[in-house]
């Protein structure tokens, strides 16, 4: 058996998660899950100001805060947090590093801001057979931080798929850190989600599994916890991977004294492509909330449409009217809507100028005119689309620093 | 009996680029009977009507039912217009609608 855990389910989750996981109890490997399809693009961001960046910079303070008490422990890292520089980050760890690299397509996607390939799990492994204490890699599936220790650890083969679709299923849950804990699920009034603890998997050689938290903390693993992190981000029941296809529909859950038990996953051969999330820029979008309380709502809706059209016109808004108002109410909030203006352009100029002629309505519009928030300049924002490249064109690399 | 959805049914939803997921589960065979022969396609569009192009995948293994709503979210988060533009809290949505329950899930 091999107790994995997860300390991270986004760039920006719980920064003592580390901490507690290394601190709450037994633990052969921990890792983290850092990368959203929205980080990727956050990240490329980051490359273009300095391009020694592009890697998620807080589980560096999580690395200086706890990379001593996981080598004191013996717990390996395995974190995805490289993002767009995984030898960077690698770079700036004292321990035996290993990194994952091969990722990045942009030179096969030049107009991509980010291009990167979604790799698997041998590469993982790979570092850890080599001795690595720490793995960090770039874009490799959620799940395949799980999938690689365990692989590693069993000596399971490329075409052992059973077992590499339950330690999938194991990831799948652990992926998004306290939402398999009782974080951010419907039942939240039957049990105490105050503060979660971070999902454990304790996998066996047949890829089954023990999902479970440590002693004493909160929220709670159930086979209803489980199933709602199971249902988060799926599509057909048949869940491809780089590694594997993992078939949902086998999944069987049994409650157990310390969690829940996962087993008979059954698993077959992954496509021959490989997914790539790419983010190109899409333009600047800016956005503000008119709030109209009271009487003749629709109308001063229209007035105020009509007044932002004439100031900067009317290409690229968005609106949206939420008749969250009451007749005849007790307070001003519940007699209020709100009315969102976005908008979306190719001319940063004019994201910017959306503010102004924004605030200039501020004395001239409808009755009682005000904003939730002033607007800002405007932010880039970027375009996701999924492309398909087959396996072949893609060499995925484990380096040992 | 009219009752929200969510009496008796968990759901948990995101997103997938452009297109939005929405895992819908219950907790009693009977309740995933009863659900798998009420909540279609066509009941799910006329329960969430912001819903266009929808797939829909049983997982009885796992009493739930998975929706997947394409091109909800337009080109994805960092572009969506959409309220809501990652999907979170669409399954919570769909809990709060009114439907027809059989007295004896409740």
């Amino acid at each position: 058996m091999i107790r994995i855990g997860n300390a991270s389910g986004f760039y920006g989750d719980r920064l003592s998660a580390m901490r507690e996981q290394l601190e709450g109890g037994e633990l052969d490997v921990l890792t983290g899950d850092y990368l959203a399809e929205l980080t990727m693009l956050i990240l490329g961001r980051d490359r273009m100001k300095d391009s020694s960046l592009g890697y998620a910079k807080t589980f560096l303070r999580q690395m200086e805060d706890c990379l001593a008490l996981a080598l004191d422990r013996g717990v390996k890292i395995v974190v995805n947090a490289g993002g767009l520089n995984p030898e960077g980050l690698a770079r700036k760890l004292d321990a035996k590093v290993g990194y994952v690299t091969g990722d990045d397509l942009k030179a096969r996607f030049p107009d991509a801001l980010t291009a990167n390939a979604y790799l698997g799990a041998w590469e993982i492994a790979e570092c850890l057979n080599q001795g690595a204490q720490v793995v960090v890699t770039g874009r490799v599936t959620d799940a395949s931080l799980v999938v690689g220790p365990a692989a590693a650890h069993f000596g399971w083969a490329r075409d052992d798929w059973d077992r590499l679709a339950g330690a999938t299923v194991a990831g799948h849950v652990l992926e998004c850190g306290t939402q398999a804990t009782g974080g951010n699920y419907s039942f939240f009034t039957e049990i105490d989600v105050t503060r979660p603890g971070f999902p454990i998997a304790e996998i066996d050689e047949d890829g089954s599994s023990l999902i479970t938290k440590h002693d004493g903390t909160g929220g709670a693993v159930t086979v209803d916890t489980v199933t709602a992190q199971l249902l988060y981000e799926i599509g057909a029941p048949e869940y491809l991977g780089p590694d594997v296809t993992t078939h949902f529909d086998t999944i069987r859950l049994e409650e157990h004294e310390r969690g829940v038990r996962i087993s008979g996953v059954r698993g077959s051969p992954p496509p021959d492509t490989l997914k790539v999330c790419l983010n190109t820029l899409g333009g600047f979008r800016n956005s503000t909330t008119f709030v109209l309380t009271g009487l003749d709502v629709e109308a001063k809706a229209e007035l105020v449409r009509r007044q932002l059209h004439d100031a900067i016109g009317d290409d690229g808004l968005t609106w949206t009217l939420a008749r969250t108002d009451q007749a005849d109410a007790a307070t001003e909030e519940q007699a209020s809507a709100l009315l969102h203006v976005m908008i979306k352009t190719a001319d940063p100029k004019r994201a910017k100028g959306f503010s102004r002629a924004a605030i200039e309505l501020a004395l001239a519009s409808y009755p009682g005119f005000h904003v939730t928030a002033p607007p800002g300049d405007g932010t880039p924002f970027g375009v996701y689309r999924a492309a398909y490249v087959h396996r072949d064109e893609v060499s995925a690399e484990a380096v040992m620093l | 009996m009219k009752r929200p959805l969510g009496t008796i049914a968990g759901a948990r939803s995101g997103d997938k680029g452009g297109d939005a997921n929405l895992g819908v589960w219950v907790r009693s065979d009977a309740a995933f009977a009863w659900l798998t022969g009420f909540l279609t396609v066509e009941k799910l569009k006329e329960l969430l009507p912001e819903a266009q192009d929808v797939s829909r995948y049983e997982l009885p293994n796992l009493k739930a039912l998975n929706f997947v709503l394409h091109g909800l979210l337009g080109d994805g988060v960092a572009s969506s217009t959409r309220f809501d533009p990652q999907a979170k809290a669409l399954g919570e949505w769909l809990r709060a609608r009114v439907v027809e329950i059989p007295e004896e899930l409740l």
